[in-house]
């Protein structure tokens, strides 16, 4: 991973004189030649001292769990020679499925993250950790904040994990009145709060999917964020492919991968979605001649009003197979709403289910920000404790954390970076991956996750759990903690599969206290020559992983925005302020002023803006530093995801974004691209070298299907990808040349209302390819196999290829981009895949590692292979939108999916004849 | 005014421009000469090892299997170097004082790994499989030659990518007529035909030349 502020690509080429340039020409020519003859370096090969119980020499699979915002999602983690190296989706796990999210992916890179803090150190002096402990001792404590402990603060990060809950409790138990508060950063507990209304209890909506044939999502994207997304994408998918096309109603204000696929979209600021909610619930209620909901009258634009006919009508047709979803960031009323229609339609026990929440206290006091505020801004605090992630940077403006910290007579945090927050805090501990820690976890329908590590902890890290246990005098390892708290979880079984059977939250039965509901009433539109803002979590979810290049890299789904957030503002709204993309607005709320620039959406609700959450980091350590604009200036605890009346002023001044929309685009082909006109019956595969049936390599007929009625855009993929091929990040300065690296690109071709068809492209494997007959040195040649092979070692860098490829998928290595990895973040290559170097062309090599791994494993078995070859892409695919496989092989679905009516191969008219087929998008049903 | 050049200048200037005439046809041709010998291919490196161990005491008078020490080779791609603990199992009762075994005491001791250096080096880019080949009749010595008989092992083959493809082109005529010669396989000779086309069939053995056979 290069350092972030450096340029990967030198721009050499542009302070160079005539006579430089030639002479570097013909050095360079001449030591190109030298290059070819350097031996391989010596380096020692190192045996095991005592081999492990089983698996020497081969790949190892271990089931763990990643825990975000307090939900566990279950992963499998392949590691080889003892280091992680590619993260994946468990089948097994409730909240997976088998599918990986981008950031569950990406966190992998964390773990090598040269730049994270590797020792303890108390007021700068490093010291091991339980030296630094030795303040925080219980005798300590209760000296330095009395004996019940009333001047200890804890801030945790929202958990809620079992051992994390026993500890807990035993702390409070010794310090009972130490104040314990979680810190939520992109999520807030409002859904909490309106089924305690509706029901009075505090519930969570879980939501299937696999039943339903109308959504209608307001202000959400159920597919693609949120801690059950992928569970949601996964039921989605399979409803899609067995039923047909799902009627997708989204109101949202920011068009999301879940919008693209919306039959029936609407664009509204975060004010008007509210309004929204509430008039399609007095229209279904209405409908259904239930009076006992009131709701004050609501006016509303005639397309909003539209939207609400459409969505009203489809849910009174479904009742029992509808589901209403709100957004985690979602204000009460709009929950509330969301509820009352569940219940209205019948749908809850049905579609959807609700549970208590899996978290430590939720719906509690600790959970609130004003009360933490409160307890901050009181001075009664002596010993402030933090193991919630950053919240220095991630608390909203009116919930300040520095001064506190500073105030306290004792200060700890518990920390990935020397962030904003150990800037402030006295004491400072390494925090361990999640990679390197034992534990357990809670999905977010209650199934216990355990977490058990993939590598020793690399610099000193140490799990809340084990920090927590400190503080009451418990010396012992994660893994002790474990055992002795959340025993279940340690069972060899438990860990083998990555969940604790039967401990699924149960469902409650609700009723809705109709009486104890007020008149629901819509907020006050806010003042017209304002906007509003809404602060959704960005690529790089609140800026815990600012400093994840492979994030930070990766094309937003929706505006392909790389390296930076923005404002995003919708066309009209932008004419009216008389901005262009990349002009730098000033956003001013009361007194608090940031900057940040402009870009302009189509299909973003007018009279709002969007500014992702997590970057602007200012604090010292982060390699993000300074990218993007932080948003904590405009937020408020009390509406911490929305601000109203902010002021734009154009300042003048230009900021360059890397947007990636435009790159490697077919201009003027799109329609043949997105929509090729279906073949009636597809031609019989072009072999290559020895026909099928033979017993050698050419026996597998490799292809790929992608249906675009499923693809989010979502971009799981795309790191996926990078993981598993050591695909090179560049740099916002290489994005800004078109020299990024992935081997896929997610085409969005946007429609006339926000919706877009969203196409993964990637190399098509062309029968006929293009490519092939222009390389002069045969570097890329058609195996046996039906595979465009790409050979590394016999590229001289002609980049004739890349100009023949009508798809554009080949990349071309500019630099020498592993060159800038650290021993360190060099142990993150997966060794089945070349890496390559400056002057060499790449591009999808459909995971042919993978492929000849499948072949040798059957091959060694003396049997034919047995179960399907998964690609990189295909393994993390949330809707599960791509199949791939053997044409010729019964037992792969590609076949079959190849021969859908649907199917299409891009630019066919070309006669390249791919090996890629697009499933083209349905036309909504009338 | 003197001359400004000595007569001698002219022979002078001759030889140059025909010794650089020559340099320039000489030196790509002796140094396209060069990468085609055994030296520049690395065949007669003599590697120093941490421990002067001898594969020939081990393999040949002891004839103990390849495998025993190699023990990932039939099903991993990398023929894996034995543990300390395998070295310590025989070498406990045997040899245990001696200076040259400090290394092997050292390693368990401390818990670090002895580091072996390579012997048979493959580029980055080429991925090797000892597996596919140790279980489809090639014989161990068939790369890396007769073991038994050298105290020190160097490498003994070109390993030049003609020298693989000849084999992936044409790999009947380099497979042993007899299983038993594949001394890897031998424990499994018994259930295996003799003639080689026998062998053959039973190994399904084709040709790999696909690129990314080895190129991935």
């Amino acid at each position: 991973m290069p350092p972030l502020n450096s340029d990967a690509v030198r721009q050499i080429a542009a302070d160079l004189s005539r006579r430089d340039f030639l002479a570097l020409l013909g050095a360079s020519m001449a030591l190109a030649g030298v290059t070819g003859c350097v031996r391989e370096p010596d380096e020692p090969v190192y045996p095991y001292v005592h081999p492990p119980d089983a698996g020497a020499g081969t790949d190892l699979h271990f089931a763990t769990a990643m825990a975000l915002d307090g939900y566990a999602t279950g992963l499998v983690v392949r590691s080889v020679g003892g280091r992680p190296i590619k993260i994946e989706g468990n089948p097994l796990h409730p909240a997976s499925h088998g599918a990986a999210g981008a950031l569950h992916q990406a966190s992998l890179l964390g773990l090598y993250d040269p730049a994270r803090a590797r020792a303890a150190t108390t007021n700068g002096r490093t010291l091991n950790w339980s030296a630094a402990l030795r303040s925080f001792s219980l005798p300590a404590l209760r000296q330095l904040a009395g004996q019940r402990g009333a001047g200890v603060c804890l801030v945790l990060d929202p958990t809620a994990s079992p051992v994390t809950a026993f500890l807990l409790a035993r702390l409070r138990t010794a310090l009972p009145d130490a104040t314990v508060h979680f810190h939520h950063t992109i999520e807030s507990a409002t859904v909490l709060d309106a089924t305690r209304m509706a029901f009075g209890q505090p519930l969570l909506p879980l939501v299937d999917l696999s039943n339903a044939a109308t959504i209608v999502a307001i202000g959400a994207d159920p597919l693609a964020s949120g801690p059950w997304h992928l569970r949601h994408a996964r039921d989605f998918g399979a409803r899609q492919r067995s039923i047909g096309r799902v009627q997708l109603h989204v109101a949202e204000t920011s068009p999301s991968p879940t919008g693209s696929l919306a039959s029936n979209r609407l664009a509204a600021a975060p004010s008007v979605l509210s309004s929204v909610a509430l008039a399609l619930l007095d229209r279904v209620a209405r409908q259904q001649g239930v009076a006992a909901v009131r709701v004050a009258p609501v006016t509303l634009t005639s397309m909003a009003a539209a939207w609400v006919d459409a969505a009203a009508a489809d849910l009174l047709a479904h009742r029992r197979a509808s589901v209403v979803v709100a957004g985690d960031q979602a204000p009460q009323d709009v929950h509330l709403a969301v509820t009352l229609l569940n219940a209205l339609l019948d749908n809850a026990g049905h579609t959807v289910r609700y549970v208590p929440s899996p978290l430590l206290d939720a719906g509690d006091r600790s959970h609130r920000a004003d009360v933490l505020a409160e307890r901050l801004g009181d001075g009664g605090t002596s010993a402030l404790i933090i193991t919630a992630s950053n919240p220095v940077y991630t608390a909203p403006f009116d919930l300040p954390f520095a001064a506190p910290c500073q105030r306290a007579t004792q200060s700890l945090y518990l920390g990935d970076y020397h962030d904003e927050t150990a800037a402030v805090t006295q004491t400072f501990l390494p925090h361990a991956h999640y990679l390197e820690s034992w534990g357990a976890e809670r999905a977010y329908n209650g199934v216990i996750s355990p977490v058990q590590p993939l590598i020793a902890p690399m610099w000193s890290g140490h799990t809340v759990d084990e920090l927590l246990a400190a503080l009451s005098g418990d010396a012992r390892s994660g893994l002790a903690l474990l055992k002795a708290c959340c025993p279940a979880a340690a069972t060899a079984d438990a860990l083998r599969r990555g969940i604790v059977d039967s401990t699924e939250a149960p469902s409650h039965a609700t009723t809705i206290r109709w009486s104890a509901l007020p008149v629901l009433a819509p907020p006050a539109l806010p003042r017209s020559h304002t906007i509003e803002v809404a602060f959704p979590a960005g690529g790089v979810h609140d800026g815990r992983f600012s400093g994840n290049a492979w994030l930070q890299e990766l094309p937003d789904p929706t505006t392909k925005l790389t390296w930076d957030n923005a404002l995003l503002l919708g066309s009209g709204t932008a004419a009216r302020l008389g901005v262009s993309n990349g002009d730098v607005l000033e956003l001013r709320v009361d007194r608090a002023t940031i900057t940040a620039p402009a870009l302009i959406v189509p299909g973003h609700a007018e009279d709002s803006g969007s500014l992702s959450l997590g970057y602007g980091r200012r604090g010292p350590g982060t390699r993000a530093r300074l990218i993007g604009a932080s948003t904590a200036p405009l937020r408020r605890a009390a509406s911490p995801f929305t601000t109203e009346s902010v002021q734009c002023v154009v300042t003048g001044q230009q900021h360059t974004l890397a947007v990636t929309q435009q790159h490697w685009s077919i201009a003027g082909r799109a329609s043949e691209l997105i929509a090729g006109a279906p073949a009636k019956a597809l031609p019989a595969p072009l072999y290559h070298g020895t026909p099928p049936g033979h017993d050698g390599f050419g026996a597998d007929q490799w292809a790929m299907t992608i249906d675009l009625d499923l693809c989010t855009g979502c971009s799981a993929c795309v790191v996926a990808c990078q993981a598993e091929n050591n695909i090179p990040v560049v740099g916002k300065t290489g994005v800004l040349h078109s020299r990024e690296m992935h081997w896929m690109r997610i085409a969005r071709y946007t429609g006339d209302n926000g919706n877009a068809i969203s196409q993964p492209m990637l190399c098509q494997h062309c029968e006929d390819a293009p490519c092939e007959y222009v390389c002069p040195v045969n570097a890329t040649v058609h195996s046996d196999d039906g595979l465009n092979e790409m050979v590394y070692n016999r590229c001289v860098g002609t980049r004739f290829c890349s100009n023949n490829c009508p798809y554009k998928v080949r990349r071309f290595n500019w630099v020498n981009y592993h060159e800038e990895m650290t021993p360190v973040d060099e142990l993150l290559n997966n060794p089945d895949v070349t890496v390559r170097a400056r002057g060499v062309m790449e591009k999808c090599t459909f995971c042919v590692q993978r492929l000849r791994t499948a072949q040798e494993r059957s091959a060694l078995a003396g049997a034919p292979r047995t179960g399907p070859v998964v690609t990189a892409c295909q393994q993390s695919c949330p809707t599960g939108a791509i199949i791939f496989g053997s044409l010729t092989n019964p037992d792969d679905a590609v076949a079959a999916s190849a021969a859908d009516p649907r199917a299409f191969r891009a630019l066919d008219s070309l006669g390249t004849r791919p090996r890629v087929h697009y499933l083209t998008r349905r036309k909504d049903p009338a | 005014m003197a001359a400004l050049f000595p007569p001698r200048a002219t022979k002078w200037g001759r030889g140059v421009l025909i010794g650089g005439g020559l340099a320039l046809l000489l030196v790509p041709v002796a140094a396209m000469a060069w990468v085609r010998t055994s030296w520049a291919r690395g065949e007669h490196i003599v590697v120093q090892q941490p421990i002067p161990f001898s594969h020939a005491l081990h393999a040949g008078t002891f004839a103990i299997d390849c495998r025993f020490c190699h023990s990932e080779v039939e099903w991993s791609a990398n023929a894996g170097m034995p543990p300390t603990d395998r070295c310590v199992t025989c070498h406990t009762p045997l040899w245990r004082s001696t200076a040259v075994l400090t290394p092997v005491r050292t390693s368990l001791a401390t818990g670090t790994p002895i580091p072996w250096r390579r012997v048979t080096q493959l580029p980055a880019f080429v991925y090797f499989n000892h597996a596919m080949h140790v279980s489809n009749g090639v014989a161990c010595a068939t790369c890396h030659g007769d073991v038994a008989h050298m105290t020190v092992v160097r490498q003994v083959v070109p390993l030049t990518m003609q020298w693989c493809v000849d084999c992936h082109r044409d790999p009947w005529p380099h497979l042993p007529s007899q299983p038993a010669a594949v001394t890897v396989v031998a424990s499994q000779a018994s259930s295996l035909p003799t003639a080689r086309t026998g062998l053959i069939a039973e190994y399904r053995i084709h040709q790999f030349t696909n690129c990314t056979t080895c190129h991935r």
